[in-house]
């Protein structure tokens, strides 16, 4: 750290850091913590429709009694399986949310670009590599284990699958750094913690509980390569060679609970953020609402419920059930303050002074496509840990039923929903244009609808004793497809889940046409057209290089928009 | 010297390693372990050690990638460039060594499962990638001035990159080539050398009558060859090697030249 020369004017001299990115060269070495977060979003999207097609492919083979049909064989259907469910959360949520908090959070906190923005570019680049590898291999023979032996190829495309998982983690965790840092060292002047944006606050949450976790897969995935390769040497050996599910089972605690929660902690701060904005109000209880964030993100930490640490019955240990018990306690809080935020009068009982900020108020702004998002995306999180809960109730012995699967499908599809309701939301600072309301209302519509289908029917068959399917290949004594009590039914649950699948494909899709229509439309956006009360809403749109033309001035509260505004509903 | 964020994780993983060391001691561990991680004696009760000492870590880690890297610190950037105003614009300058970083660790992760010298490659450009990325931070803080700073990092890092680049593009088209023409047929070598001769000549003449290539069709063409380069490498995994139908040496009497199998 040597000064070579006088330092001049910052501001002046320091504008000249960041030129205007334009052409592939930029787009190869920007800086621009919004132009990262868009490559993220972009990445996150289409990993959402090839999700959500796998997925209607899935439940329609689930939809008959045999269920490889489709995909000529049962460890073909196996790939494709660990696929959908890994895809969903490594390739789909994790990245939507890494992507809109790359964007959001650095203009939220007031800073002027996120922390380390080159290793959030390198993260990105390196996500896509990872991502593109994981998929190639998998289409191509490879995937989490092989049911019916490992061969010389296969062995090495399985490998390849294992390093383009490990890469995705590694991004994930890259990127986890830079957010999380950026939320605690890169605060405005006045921003304490209890002041910081609740979307902020999640992903710092999030992050946080990333950042514990994740190494762990990381290391099981070592650990599988290891004997993937070397062979079954030790006592410990999981028998991958011989074939088996045993990859999947060492990290299918990553799609379950508790850990799957962890990966919808942002839906309570897209929810958090975007109440009071449909309120025309202060966050009613936004301290209560922080520490519910914070209580989820606890119990959601899930790299010890593995077989690794726990044997095979880590769903019976006690830790596990009151997670599982607990986990829908802050989800049902947060609901509830939001509830409070928008049916209540404010915080100090007063309507706020600040209402007149500009946007949809009332019945329209709960219709609004990040209105519906928000509440839709909480309430199916609130299911799926409600469904979690059932799970973890020992005498109903759920535990290796479809409820499992429709925890993961419940909390997924929330965090999904969430994503899309932000992207909406905050498409102004993202692509400095507004997105349709109408596509994007009926793009919500679809993945909520179809999620509740989708879930709504494992829910149901778990209790009619339907075994699920990473269960039924687990052990090679239980029978790969289980009677269960009333198989018409089941079979019946399967078609409706089927139809929740194609309705999630469909708002998939429908997301794209709607970007599609927002890339044709041009004319100026306001800088904050829907009354948003955070430091992001201060800024042109699209926000210019550095994100504000002046500093941010000193925050005072969690809502700085409403503090510059007088009782009159002028800007003071 | 040490930063709010240090401060804030620092006392939170030093909580938790302490709260784990007497989690362990009170739930049956022995003699030094919770202090030595188990190494002389027991920890106690491993989920709940575990937990705490995993999560005191974590915290204690961040602490330290806090101080370290002081450029997340805009209270420390501006004392560190002798200004009162905090920046308003990010000092990191645009650089293209995170996307061939990326790159390079993706081929190192290829590489362990393809082939060691693909993996040593892979290594090899993640060696010269942390050297740019440090030069590249050093210089961005050298002084105030973006365009200093530029010229300085050229200055020191031009006679080692310009020789070193040209040499890699050498050694990179010679290794090329010579692999296309194993695998052809003799006739087709021929074409692949006349049409690889051409090419360089083409290209030479190009760069000699512009002074300027456009920054995005050089961009683009890199990408494509690096997505290219991994893309083939991840065929090469999946569709195995080609086999070898070495030549079969008759049996023959002793002292008795065939000619076959030559």
């Amino acid at each position: 750290m040597t000064m070579t020369d006088s330092p001049p004017a910052a501001n002046t001299a320091l504008a000249a850091a960041s030129p205007r990115v334009v052409g592939l060269f930029d787009a190869l070495t920007t800086t621009d913590h919004k132009r990262i977060g868009r490559l993220w979003i972009r990445s996150g999207l289409l990993g959402l429709l090839a999700a959500t097609l796998v997925g209607v492919v899935l439940t329609i083979e689930n939809s008959n009694s045999s269920p490889d049909d489709v995909f000529g064989g049962i460890n073909n259907y196996f790939q494709y399986f660990s696929l959908y469910r890994f895809g969903l959360v490594l390739l789909v949520v994790a990245p939507l949310f890494v992507g809109l908090a790359t964007v959001v959070v650095p203009m939220q906190v007031g800073a002027t670009n996120i922390a380390f923005p080159r290793a959030a570019h390198g993260a990105v680049w390196l996500f896509m590599i990872g991502a593109g590898t994981t998929v190639v291999s998998v289409v191509s023979g490879g995937g989490w284990g092989a049911l019916d032996g490992v061969t010389g190829a296969e062995q090495d495309a399985i490998a390849l699958t294992l390093a383009g998982t490990g890469l995705v983690i590694v991004s994930l965790l890259a990127a986890s750094v830079c957010v999380a840092t950026t939320v605690v060292s890169l605060r405005t002047s006045g921003m304490n913690l209890m002041r910081v944006p609740l979307f902020a606050w999640s992903m710092l949450v999030a992050a946080g509980v990333w950042l514990l976790t994740l190494p762990v897969a990381l290391s099981n995935l070592v650990l599988v390569y290891f004997d993937l390769r070397g062979g079954p040497r030790t006592p410990e050996s999981f028998g991958i060679a011989e074939g088996s599910n045993a990859i999947y089972s060492q990290i299918g605690w990553l799609v379950e609970q508790p850990q799957i929660y962890a990966f919808a902690i942002p839906v309570l701060g897209v929810l958090g953020t975007i109440a009071p904005v449909v309120a025309k109000r202060r966050h009613a209880q936004h301290v209560i609402a922080v520490a519910l964030i914070g209580l989820f993100g606890l119990l959601s930490v899930g790299g010890w419920s593995q077989p690794w640490f726990q044997g095979d019955n880590y769903d019976e240990k006690f830790v596990f059930i009151v997670f599982g018990l607990f986990a829908a306690i802050p989800v049902l809080g947060s609901i509830g303050a939001a509830a409070d935020t928008i049916v209540g009068r404010g915080s100090d009982g007063d309507p706020d002074p600040g209402a007149d900020v500009g946007g949809e108020r009332g019945l329209a702004g709960l219709l609004s496509v990040y209105g519906l998002g928000a509440i839709g995306a909480a309430l199916l999180l609130l299911a799926g840990t409600v469904a979690g809960l059932a799970r973890v109730i020992q005498p109903w012995d759920l535990g290796d039923r479809t409820t499992v699967t429709s925890v993961m499908n419940l909390v997924l599809f929330s965090a999904a929903a969430a994503a899309i309701a932000g992207i909406w939301f905050w498409a102004p600072k993202i692509g400095g244009r507004e997105l349709p309301v109408s596509t994007g209302r009926l793009a919500m519509l679809d993945v909520v609808a179809g999620a509740v289908l989708l879930g709504g029917a494992d829910f149901v068959n778990g209790f009619l004793e339907t075994p699920a399917f990473g269960y039924q290949v687990a052990g090679s004594s239980a029978p790969l497809v289980a009677e269960p009590s009333n198989q018409g039914f089941v079979e019946a649950m399967n078609v409706v889940g089927a139809i929740g699948a194609v309705l999630i494909a469909l708002g998939a899709l429908a997301v794209f046409a709607a970007m599609a229509k927002a890339m044709r439309s041009s004319g100026a956006v306001d800088d904050n057209p829907y009354g948003g009360q955070t430091l992001e809403w201060t800024t042109s749109s699209p926000p210019p290089p550095g994100n504000f033309s002046e500093p941010p001035g000193r925050v005072v509260s969690e809502a700085p928009l409403l503090d510059t505004v007088n009782e009159n509903g002028e800007e003071a | 010297m040490f930063t709010t964020g240090f401060k804030f994780f620092f006392g939170i993983g030093m909580a938790l390693a302490t709260g784990a060391v007497f989690y362990g001691y009170t739930t049956g561990g022995n003699h030094m372990g919770p202090l030595s991680m188990g190494w002389k004696g027991g920890i106690g009760e491993h989920l709940g050690y575990s937990l705490l000492l995993g999560l005191g870590v974590t915290a204690m880690t961040v602490a330290l990638f806090l101080v370290f890297f002081r450029d997340a610190d805009p209270a420390a950037q501006a004392h560190y460039m002798g200004v009162e105003q905090i920046p308003t614009n990010s000092l990191v300058t645009a650089s293209f060594w995170p996307v061939v970083g990326a790159f390079a660790v993706g081929t190192m992760a290829i590489g362990l499962v393809l082939h060691t010298a693909v993996f040593v490659t892979g290594l090899v450009v993640c060696g010269v990638v942390a050297i740019e990325w440090l030069m590249d931070g050093w210089a961005d803080r050298a002084t105030g001035d973006p365009e200093a700073n530029r010229a300085l990092r050229n200055r020191v890092m031009a006679p080692i990159e310009i020789p070193a680049l040209g040499a890699a593009i050498v050694a990179l088209g010679v290794l090329a080539t010579s692999r296309i023409l194993l695998a052809t047929s003799k006739l087709g070598s021929v074409v692949v050398a006349g049409v690889v001769s051409v090419l360089i000549l083409g290209i030479a003449v190009l760069f000699a009558r512009k002074t300027r290539i456009n920054k995005n069709i050089l961009a683009g063409s890199v990408l494509l060859l690096a997505v290219a380069v991994l893309v083939g490498g991840i065929v090469a995994t999946v569709t195995g090697e080609r086999d070898f139908h070495p030549h079969e040496v008759h049996d023959a009497p002793h002292g008795t030249d065939t000619g076959e199998g030559h």
